[in-house]
């Protein structure tokens, strides 16, 4: 094999490690379960240390502050995040820095590369959409964390091209609802009078940005799905029922078996669409790898987290045991940038008929 | 040391991918005859050969064997680009159990002696083989056979029955799989034996399955006297020896092609049926496309293991499971669309594309062949998900 894909493994193999830093290999919950609900949600030291590690500008140019990767190490290092249950708008923060760093901007960009600024992307106008339209004067909603912003982004359009404008969380008009994960989304009516300008022409990468996002994403729902699954397996390994321990049981057994070609099958998407952009894929390659990996992980993600569910039986219906955290997220996720209905249209749009 | 020339005197390994790619698929479009590509349904013997013996003449009839044995040699990654191509044009499957089972067999573990009277005869076309595992009360349970062989002089003789043996009315030789232990842990008394079909005591009896062809033969022996010699391998090791040839056909039932191909079929369908625009079936085409899509992505991931010479685990049943469901799920769209045509015994139209209750009930026994789902979901829940017996 070729030197460049054993760097790239070697690249993802320390990523991975990294990551045990923020979302410990043993599972450990009791950091994400003393978050939750309680403002801003996420811990401001944990994106600090994302920061520092590398993390927010993993995708950036090395030029512009980043650390010069691709998405094969972002999906590693979000499904790591999804494994551990990070609540930390690590996505989110990507995105606006692949923003800014297209921007040229400095200001923002560099606290925001040291997770000291946490900077949102208030581009979403509604629900289930991955469009921007940028109108100026659209409330923004669905913003992840916002409880925890320092600042927001938007994409503003003026004719022919999106410009990008910033305004201080401080004094803006932020209305939180809270997500089931225990974290938040808020919806931002900006006083474009108090913004400021930061480019004049996002427009090009917007829309590739937004789709390294949804890929991300599919990510992180790959990592709740593998750890939910863990959890399952081992309780099917020592649960007790009718003197036996119930992974005897066939009916069970085959259902483990299909949840697992599930996620085996979410795996190959996510990595092969990573691949496919960081082979430098543009246009309709690009945009048809992403939609079929989010559509994917989307809709073979919530399956697996609530047959995780089923296969545990009551005690997965309680808060206090650890396989119903990982549903909780997952419903939050899901439909983040782009539900899979939505993917698989665009993805049925886009598509060349190449098969054969 | 045993020698058979390869007839292909290139060495195919030297040529970069890509041009080896262009070379393999122009032969394959100017040789693979236009009736035998994507067959409505497995081809006999009179049928295919002439796609056999234009291989063995050309000396690719066994890309996978050592070019020591007069095979082609070819790198994993090769045979994936050969496998490839001829999945491409959808050539006909020919009678290739010897190419396939017995060839790696003798190869692994025959004699010098029985490679050097069979090997040749696989080659040329010589010797049909099929294959004599199955039997009436050993399905899924392979390894509870009963067809005994017992050593009389520097013979066995061998009783009992084989069922499912495919196209057995076509060979000429049979490999099988018989008891030579009776009081040895089941797996532990199977020995591998190369029968000659023209032996007095053998009778064959063709089965005629839902699609109203003959594929499958019930094969009886009745007192059949097999030549010693012709016992592969150790006696009593044969069970190791035919799982270890399984993974030819594991990963080989998990190619995506049975299911692009359907694919390919519902569109024309759709089409034809007038509902190609209709938005509820534009939504079950969108989620068969994806399913199939990510099942290429998966299969990808088994290809590339094999291409760097890594041997497949148990985890390859997924791809076994998955394909051979989207394949029924696409054909049961076919069936669902296709109005009263779904009753229909030919080919709408006399077009052989038209065709969805031919693919319907092709696609039946895909999920019972190689080992059932169930069994291949037993398989990954005890070996892939460690769980308990």
């Amino acid at each position: 094999m070729s030197q460049a894909l054993d760097d790239r493994s070697e690249s993802i193999r320390m990523i991975r490690d990294s990551a045990g830093a923020v979302a410990p290999p043993g599972g450990e919950t009791k950091r994400v379960r003393a978050l939750r609900f309680v403002a801003p949600g996420f811990s401001r030291d944990v994106f600090a240390e994302m920061g520092a590690l590398g993390w927010i500008g993993l995708a950036v140019a090395e030029d512009a502050g980043g650390a010069g990767l691709g998405l094969s190490e972002a999906v590693a290092l979000t499904e790591e995040m999804g494994a551990g249950l990070a609540p930390e708008p690590l996505i989110p923060a990507m995105l606006s820095a692949r923003l800014l760093a297209a921007a040229d901007d400095k200001a923002l960009l560099a606290p925001l590369l040291e997770g000291a600024q946490v900077v949102l992307t208030a581009w979403q106008e509604k629900a289930d959409s991955i469009a921007v339209p940028g109108t100026g004067d659209a409330p923004r909603v669905f913003i992840p964390m916002a409880a925890g912003a320092d600042a927001f982004v938007l994409p503003v359009r003026e004719g022919n091209r999106i410009a990008l404008v910033s305004l201080p969380a401080a004094g803006a008009d932020v209305v939180l609802e809270k997500t089931m994960d225990g974290g938040s989304v808020g919806t931002l009516r900006a006083d474009l009078a108090r913004a400021s300008r930061v480019a004049d022409d996002i427009g090009a990468v917007l829309e590739q940005a937004i789709d390294e996002a949804a890929l991300a994403t599919a990510g992180h729902m790959l990592g709740l799905m593998e750890k939910a699954f863990e959890l399952t397996l081992s309780y099917l390994k020592t649960r007790q029922q009718f003197g036996r321990i119930i992974g005897t049981f066939q009916a069970l057994q085959h259902r483990a078996a299909d949840l697992k070609i599930h996620i085996a099958l979410t795996r190959a998407a996510v990595e092969s669409a990573a691949a496919v952009l960081d082979s430098g894929a543009s246009g309709a390659v690009r945009q048809a790898a992403v939609s079929k990996a989010k559509a994917r992980a989307a809709e073979s993600g919530l399956l697996v987290l609530r047959q995780c569910i089923q296969l545990h039986g009551g005690i997965g219906y309680t808060d206090e045991y650890d396989v119903g955290l990982y549903l909780r997220r997952g419903m939050v996720i899901a439909n983040q940038y782009g539900s899979a209905t939505l993917h698989r249209r665009r993805f049925m749009a886009l598509a060349p008929e190449d098969v054969e | 040391m045993v020698t058979i020339a390869p007839k292909e005197t290139q060495d195919l390994n030297q040529m970069e991918d890509e041009a080896f790619r262009a070379h393999v698929r122009s032969w394959i479009e100017a040789n693979c005859p236009a009736e035998l590509r994507n067959p409505p349904k497995r081809l006999h013997w009179e049928e295919n050969k002439p796609w056999y013996f234009k291989l063995a003449e050309k000396g690719w009839l066994c890309p996978g064997w050592p070019r020591q044995f007069g095979g082609l040699g070819l790198a994993p990654a090769k045979q994936i680009i050969f496998t490839e191509e001829v999945e491409r044009f959808g050539c006909a499957r020919t009678n290739d159990h010897g190419i396939v089972m017995v060839g790696p067999l003798l190869i692994n573990h025959g004699t010098p002696e029985q490679q050097l009277e069979f090997l040749p005869k696989i080659l040329n076309g010589e010797h049909v083989w099929c294959q004599g595992y199955s039997e009436p009360n050993a399905g899924s349970d392979l390894a509870a056979l009963r067809t005994e062989a017992v050593l009389d002089g520097d013979e066995y003789v061998v009783n009992g029955q084989k069922i499912w043996t495919t196209l057995a009315s076509d060979a000429n030789w049979c490999f099988l799989l018989v008891r030579t232990d009776k009081n040895a842990k089941k797996q532990e008394g199977i020995s591998f034996l190369l029968v000659d079909m023209a032996t007095p005591g053998i009778t064959v009896k063709p089965i005629i399955n839902l699609e109203y062809h003959d594929e499958f033969c019930e094969v009886f022996f009745d007192n059949v006297r097999v030549p010693a010699k012709n016992l592969v391998g150790t006696p009593n090791r044969g069970w190791d020896m035919a799982k270890a040839l399984l993974s030819f056909e594991r990963i080989y039932l998990g190619s995506p092609r049975l299911s692009a191909y359907a694919f390919t079929r519902l569109r024309q369908l759709a089409e034809r049926m007038g509902v190609w625009e209709d938005a509820a079936f534009q939504d079950t085409y969108g989620r068969l496309r994806l399913d199939l899509e990510d099942l290429k992505s998966l299969y990808g991931t088994f290809v590339d293991k094999l291409r760097r010479g890594e041997t497949l685990g148990a985890d390859v049943s997924m791809l076994k499971v998955f394909q051979t469901e989207l394949f029924q799920r696409v054909t049961d769209t076919m069936l669902e669309i296709a109005g009263e045509n779904a009753g229909l015994l030919e080919p709408m139209e006399g077009n052989r594309n038209l065709n969805p209750t031919g693919l319907y009930i092709q696609a039946r026994p895909a999920t019972i062949y190689g080992g059932s789902n169930e069994i291949q979901r037993n398989i990954l829940s005890k070996n892939v998900l460690g769980l308990p017996g």
